[in-house]
């Protein structure tokens, strides 16, 4: 009898050791989550964080929020965008001569996409935010989707298909469904070895005359103090204008233009660096850059082709094959473009053709 | 010490609960933080809490059918994905609108998806990149065509540490079934691939086990690749136990969805295992029958791409080494299978058979032997003269066993001479 009451007993303690045992645990987890510092919080509408004064959707933006361009832009199926840079009071950029510029903690950097529809109207479809987050120094994405009657922008993670009709810069219309990305397809391109970060901003690509100005962006931006630590400009590199042929050569052009609209995964440590296709303007690798190297995991979309780049024909070269096509598995990139970008496929396969054929 | 008995018992139980609690690797596992359950119409829904996913937490798609474009999780750690079995919960992603997958899963740490059926994208089925500790159980990955308007693979974890995939099944993938790619630690077993164009594949992927597996009914039943110009070399790979048998299928990769050059679409139907540009291979005690072009291939980087020796770097060598081949039992029918001729390499093995039938009258037709060695050894790089530089070893019993089919001097057929001695290959 006194035997089976003690092994009860035991059996009591034990369970009760493995409960307490488990809470500890457990405890331990979610004390780890939980943190002092300020975390940065998305705000509910665009609105809410009087970017901008007037009108919303005319995006002038108050004191402290700065209008940029880059030399070379993303294709985004023709969109019109307005991009800013939001830093902390009295903070600076610092010049980095590769990779994004430093950011100080808390800034903003705000793009809104938008499109000219048949009346040649500007319409907002959506506003993305990326944010160097105070409490742990990284970037955060959140997304924000404009209404129908273009007031404001609401905060949107799950990305949204919107049927629109455009025109592009020459007037020619596109019937499309336009891809609001979501927040995880967003990451996509800006994480690099595990690291979310922003893609645009890095000096090489803002160090040009921006359209209705007269001074370089980032000699302005010295004399403004939003920037320090600018070398001379003969010092600082720079990415061609891609439609810029008085200037720059066919070969440069071509390389900025894939550089921008490839190379955030077709890098490494970025999204595509299982491929070893390797697309920044600074790669000089050939087999990397795609000439007569083989694809590893295209599938179907190589599209029966033997090499990324043919030098000499751009018919037979994986890479244009998949530029000009809109087929999900093979258009390239794989996010946020539902229409062929014709004047894009124009210029790579002009530089593919001239490649020479021994290279 | 009245109770020595009752002592032992408490510090066995104790030890146990400690074990249980914190240290206990299963406890770990099936503990989440949050926790929370699906059924079929709450898509929106599902897709919403994949995007805003945080560490710790499983995710229960309840019996049913569901329809998706894609889903992704990306940077957290901890997570369960799990369905009521892969015949109750049923995911359809025929909708696929961009993107290059069904279910992308990137940068997690600890990622388990099980109990499921995932099928019909566009784009691959399942894309695990990234990420550590992942285990693929229970499911079920599939095409209902299969043909070339397939995605290119079933199960793709790409760029890893320590991957598990177990007791799944899949079907109709232009490329690979189970792909397992620039990897280190992977293991593949008790699993089924039939009607893909390669069954399973091991690729830039090291300290690999495939073990348990059924592969039938593909071009190819298994493949181990080494590609040049990637992130990690593959090698150390260990395959046994398996049953590849009628791997004997159309080549569907598209007019090679693939070109001619590398990847699958060179696969031959007909094709047991193909062992590619890669190093510290044994296979053994596998059952690989009626693969009826050959039921295993050794090739080199040469044979597919006359610039392999420019690419050789710390990541990459064209020439396959330290082969060990023993204790399979190997069979193949009476002829090729139809599609082998058809294809280009299955054409190149169909010429070999051949011409070592002409060489050799004594051979009376014979069928090509059952292991193909394509012999670009590392003699082309060193101009060495020893018939066996790059450790290749056989031990098998079988007759009409091995050619070393000479394939540098295919162009010239009155140089070209197949050669059928294996004793420069037997395992010492």
């Amino acid at each position: 009898m006194r035997k089976t009451y003690l092994y009860s007993l035991l059996i009591l303690l034990s369970t009760s050791f493995i409960v307490l045992m488990q809470q500890a645990c457990k405890h331990k987890s979610t004390s780890q989550t939980t943190s002092k510092t300020q975390e940065f919080e998305f705000k509910e509408k665009l609105s809410d964080y009087a970017f901008f004064k007037g009108p919303l959707k005319d995006l002038v933006p108050v004191e402290g929020v700065t209008p940029y361009d880059l030399s070379t832009p993303l294709f985004t199926d023709y969109s019109i965008k307005d991009r800013f840079i939001v830093l902390p009071e009295g903070q600076s950029l610092q010049y980095t001569a590769n990779g994004p510029l430093d950011f100080p903690d808390s800034s903003i950097l705000i793009k809104n996409f938008a499109y000219t529809n048949e009346a040649h109207q500007k319409i907002m479809i959506e506003t993305r935010l990326l944010v160097k987050d105070p409490k742990d120094s990284k970037w955060k994405v959140m997304n924000y989707l404009w209404n129908k009657e273009q007031t404001d922008a609401v905060r949107h993670i799950t990305g949204a298909k919107v049927p629109i009709t455009l025109l592009d810069e020459h007037g020619e219309e596109h019937v499309t469904t336009y891809m609001v990305p979501n927040t995880n397809d967003c990451k996509r391109c800006h994480i690099n070895n595990g690291t979310l970060t922003p893609i645009g901003p890095k000096a090489r690509n803002l160090n040009y005359t921006r359209k209705g100005t007269s001074v370089n962006q980032l000699t302005q931006w010295t004399s403004t103090g939003i920037l320090v630590g600018l070398p001379d400009l003969t010092q600082v590199a720079q990415l061609p204008v891609w439609t810029d042929a008085a200037h720059y050569s066919l070969e440069k052009r071509a390389r900025a233009y894939l550089d921008i609209n490839c190379a955030h995964c077709h890098t490494k440590g970025g999204d595509a660096f299982n491929t070893g296709l390797f697309l920044d303007y600074e790669e000089t690798n050939p087999n990397h850059l795609g000439i007569k190297k083989a694809p590893v995991s295209a599938g179907g979309g190589a599209g029966g082709l033997d090499f990324d780049i043919v030098p000499g024909d751009p018919a037979q070269s994986i890479l244009l094959h998949r530029m000009n096509s809109v087929e999900p598995g093979t258009a390239m990139p794989e996010l946020a473009r539902t229409i062929i970008h014709k004047e894009g496929v124009a210029l790579i396969s002009e530089w593919i053709q001239r490649l020479p054929e021994g290279k | 010490m009245r109770h020595p008995i009752f002592f032992k018992l408490f510090f066995a139980l104790l030890t146990i609960a400690i074990m249980s609690a914190c240290t206990g690797k299963k406890d770990q596992q099936d503990t989440y933080s949050t926790v929370l359950s699906f059924k079929p119409g709450d898509e929106a829904k599902i897709e919403e809490a994949f995007l805003s996913i945080k560490d710790s937490t499983s995710i229960l798609l309840q019996a049913g059918k569901y329809e998706f474009d894609n889903l992704s999780i990306v940077q957290v750690s901890h997570i369960l994905i799990h369905g009521e079995g892969h015949d109750k919960t049923i995911l359809n992603f025929s909708s696929q609108s961009q993107g290059g997958e069904g279910i992308r899963v990137t940068d997690v740490k600890g990622f388990t998806i099980d109990g499921m059926t995932i099928r019909d994208s566009k784009g691959d089925l399942l894309k695990i990149s990234n990420s550590s500790d992942v285990k693929v159980t229970n499911l079920h990955a599939l095409w209902s065509q299969a043909d070339s308007t397939s995605g290119g693979y079933a199960i793709y974890p790409v760029l890893c540490k320590n991957v598990l995939v177990e007791n799944c099944y899949t079907e109709g993938s232009s490329d690979a079934g189970i792909y397992v790619g620039q990897t280190d630690g992977a293991i593949v077993r008790n699993c089924k691939a039939a009607k893909n164009v390669a069954g399973c594949e091991i690729e830039n992927t090291s300290n690999a086990e495939v073990y348990d597996n059924e592969f039938y009914n593909n071009t190819a039943g298994f493949l181990i690749f080494d590609l040049p110009d990637l992130s990690k070399r593959g090698g150390k790979v260990k395959v046994y136990n398996n049953n590849i048998y009628d791997n004997n299928f159309r080549n569907f990769a598209k007019s090679g969805s693939f070109g001619t050059y590398w990847g699958v679409g060179n696969a031959s139907p007909g094709s047991g295992i193909i062992i590619l540009a890669a190093s510290d291979i044994e296979i053994y005690n596998n059952k690989i029958t009626g693969n009826n072009t050959a039921a295993i291939t050794i090739a080199s980087g040469f044979a597919t791409d006359d610039k392999a020796a420019e690419k050789i770097n710390a990541n990459y060598s064209p020439i396959s080494k330290n082969i060990k081949i023993h204790s399979n039992k190997l069979e193949m029918g009476a002829d090729f299978p139809k599609p082998a001729y058809e294809h280009r390499i299955g054409q190149v093995l169909v010429a070999t058979q051949d011409q070592l039938n002409r060489l050799d009258p004594n051979r009376k037709n014979k069928r090509i032997p059952l292991i193909v060695y394509d012999g670009f050894n590392s003699n082309i790089l060193t101009k060495g003269t020893d018939l066996n530089p790059d450790s290749i070893c056989i031990d098998q019993p079988e007759e009409n066993l091995f050619v070393n089919a000479d394939f540098q001097h295919i162009a010239t057929p009155e140089n070209w001479k197949p050669n059928m001695n294996i004793v420069p290959f037997q395992c010492k």
